[in-house]
């Protein structure tokens, strides 16, 4: 009794195993890690919104190569261990041709390992840090620039705008942080600015007056700091507070640039500039309607965040529609000479 | 020179306010210690939820966040009372393996509480965006000569003499009070006190209520100068543990004395060293304080007051 019990059982199993290849055969299951709870479930949450956008869309125009596109994520929480996890269950258990999506750099660093060990072509989405796509993997791309155009976008501003002496760098202890960071410090000393004070913080900090009164006493030209949204608003406020006085207050991107930085931060957030790589203003082929979209839906225009994500989905399903077959090389080989417009930009 | 005396007064001040807000935090989880020999480990949660209270308080009713105090602290008294009597009282009952299990159920009422949070307000990033955010009173406004400029946060302070109020409350509560007395005799001998009449398994119940609510209150005193989103429980967990180690398990006047210890601690370490080493900062003192003074400052307090 027992033994038939088992039989049966896998028998079940192998009938739902059997279906599941056949719905394949008109649905294309991608998987995409997100972090969808912790600390950057904010963004995770508006990337998500934004690839279902897309997914509709392209459902509606016949999905990818005649094949319904289903989207599944994954929760990486925003850890780097999980997310790796993750990139090994897509790989091994659900054999995924392609990999793309997850949120910060460490989350996209990790998954780029696994995908470069597995020979699986991997999309960075978002993740910003440099050195993710300069380790000569060969199965890893990226659409987003790298961190070392926010710094050099401002720097072409000061450069012609502000023209200060001296700066302070303040970043948080993450990749993305750390990377834009010494990016900055570096064009800066290209430009023959005194980089004062180089320091970073820990991200949910709840107190920076020890460190802001130390960057009072060194009295710089111009601030520049690398945060996330909430961070960025007490930092501001903070600043306000102890009555700094520097001629600018600049942003490298993501927290400066999101919307709710100004409700947040308040009458702190004037006198501030930010590198930013997308608004809802950008000229680009079918951002507005993206924006549109998303403000009906949500009520609440998304940042850059979001349109990346957008577009990746874009980005995929030209690939896969000019792969030869949908197994890891050929896809390899159609990502590499993609090159298209998007509602991100070219 | 005058300038490095700025930075340092500056930081001072900075670490002071803070550490008075860590107090109140590890005042709630000292107290629960006390009583009923277990590390809450959903303290942050608890926070967090009372945080959210203050937040929906003040969105829908416009009600200030520092006046919220006095409506999350009942709410949260009786959320407290509510999970040690329908939760770890029974399973204070079942006897198992591990003696702890109540710490293990205090982690998974704490990733309820914060899933909760998730699901219900989403993973957005919340503040109340008050008008005196960026309020300061600064020394060269009432003193004209000062050799240096040193500013004092409006929503800091009020946070900071708040704690300070509710702390010296709770003196009261226990010194004074019949209840407070019975309390204390629970957490210093539960069978002598259960001997002596005390209804312990109600003073858990009290004990653990108030626990909530003091950390409820440091809540609503957080969020003017924070933020909130639902996974913010953890970070305040680790820092409430580390002042309840380095406080002397259980023991209130540590727990104040720590907190206080704490926040300077903080704020120097990020002027001196850098911000990006407070966190090694506050586990170099919860190792040092488990090395070198397992009992925390209470036993030094102790060891004084035998030696006279």
């Amino acid at each position: 009794m027992r033994r038939f019990s088992i039989i049966v059982v896998v028998a079940f199993l192998l009938s739902l195993f059997c279906s599941g290849t056949l719905l394949a055969q008109d649905t294309l299951k991608l998987s995409i890690p997100l972090p969808l709870t912790g600390t950057q479930a904010k963004f995770g949450e508006m990337e998500k919104r934004s690839y279902e956008i897309a997914a509709e869309e392209i459902n509606a125009k016949g999905g990818i190569k005649g094949k319904k596109v289903v989207l599944d994520f994954e929760d990486s929480q925003g850890k780097p261990e999980i997310s790796r996890s993750i990139a090994e269950k897509l790989i091994d258990v659900k054999k995924q041709p392609v990999i793309f999506g997850d949120y910060s750099s460490s989350c996209s660093k990790a998954i780029a390992a696994v995908a470069d060990e597995r020979k699986v072509p991997y999309l960075v989405v978002t993740g910003a840090a440099d050195d993710i796509t300069q380790q000569n993997y060969k199965y890893v791309f990226r659409m987003n620039p790298p961190n070392a155009l926010y710094a050099i976008g401002l720097i072409s501003f000061l450069k012609e705008v502000v023209k200060p002496k001296t700066i302070v760098i303040l970043y948080e202890s993450s990749d993305f942080g750390t990377s834009g960071a010494k990016d900055m410090a570096m064009h800066a000393e290209k430009m023959g600015m005194k980089v004062l004070v180089y320091e970073k913080y820990e991200k949910g900090a709840v107190d920076f007056k020890p460190i802001l009164s130390k960057v009072k006493a060194a009295k710089p030209d111009v601030i520049y700091m690398v945060s996330y949204v909430m961070d960025a608003a007490l930092l501001m406020r903070q600043i306000k507070e102890l009555r700094i006085d520097s001629k600018l207050f600049a942003g490298g991107a993501a927290g400066f640039a999101l919307p709710e930085f100004v409700v947040n931060a308040k009458d702190a957030s004037e006198y501030v500039v930010t590198a930013t790589l997308w608004s809802p203003q950008v000229k680009y082929k079918g951002a507005k309607e993206y924006a549109d979209k998303y403000k009906k839906l949500f009520k609440d225009y998304p940042s850059y965040h979001g349109a990346e994500a957008y577009s990746a989905l874009y980005i995929i399903k030209d690939v896969l529609e000019r792969a030869k077959s949908l197994n890891p090389e050929d896809i390899r080989v159609a990502m590499k000479a993609t090159k298209m417009e998007t509602a991100f930009g070219p | 020179m005058s300038v490095q005396i700025e930075v340092f007064l500056q930081t001072l001040i900075a670490g002071l306010l803070l550490g008075g807000l860590y107090a109140l935090i590890g005042l709630g989880m000292t107290i629960i210690m006390g009583v009923m020999k277990i590390i809450n480990l959903a303290h942050g949660e608890l926070m967090m939820v009372a945080m959210y209270i203050a937040y929906w308080v003040f969105v829908l009713f416009h009600i200030d966040p520092y006046l919220s105090v006095f409506i999350s602290m009942p709410l949260l008294f009786f959320l407290g009372v509510g999970l040690q009597k329908f939760l770890i009282n029974p399973v204070l009952k079942v006897e198992s393996i591990l003696p702890e299990n109540q710490v293990i159920l205090t982690v998974g009422i704490g990733m309820v509480l914060s899933n909760l949070a998730t699901i219900f307000f989403t993973s957005d990033y919340r503040s109340t965006p008050v008008d005196y955010a960026t309020k300061a009173w600064y020394l060269t406004d009432y003193w004209k000569a000062a050799p240096f400029e040193l500013s004092l946060s409006f929503s800091w302070t009020v946070s900071f003499l708040f704690a300070v109020i509710i702390t010296v409350l709770l003196w009261f509560f226990l010194t004074k009070t019949d209840m407070g007395k019975s309390i204390r005799a629970t957490a210093q001998d539960l069978d002598a006190a259960l001997l002596m009449g005390v209804n312990v398994k109600k003073m858990r119940v009290i004990t653990f209520g108030i626990g909530a609510s003091l950390v409820g209150a440091a809540g609503s005193l957080f969020i003017p100068i924070y933020y909130l989103y639902p996974a913010l429980g953890g970070q305040f967990t680790l820092i409430a543990f580390v002042i309840t180690i380095l406080g002397g398990l259980g023991s209130t006047v540590g727990a104040i004395i720590g907190g206080l210890i704490l926040g300077v601690f903080e704020a120097m370490t990020a002027t001196y060293l850098g911000m990006g080493w407070a966190p090694v900062g506050r586990f170099l003192i919860f190792v040092a304080a488990l090395i070198f003074l397992p009992g925390g400052v209470a036993s030094l307090l102790r060891r004084k007051r035998f030696g006279k």
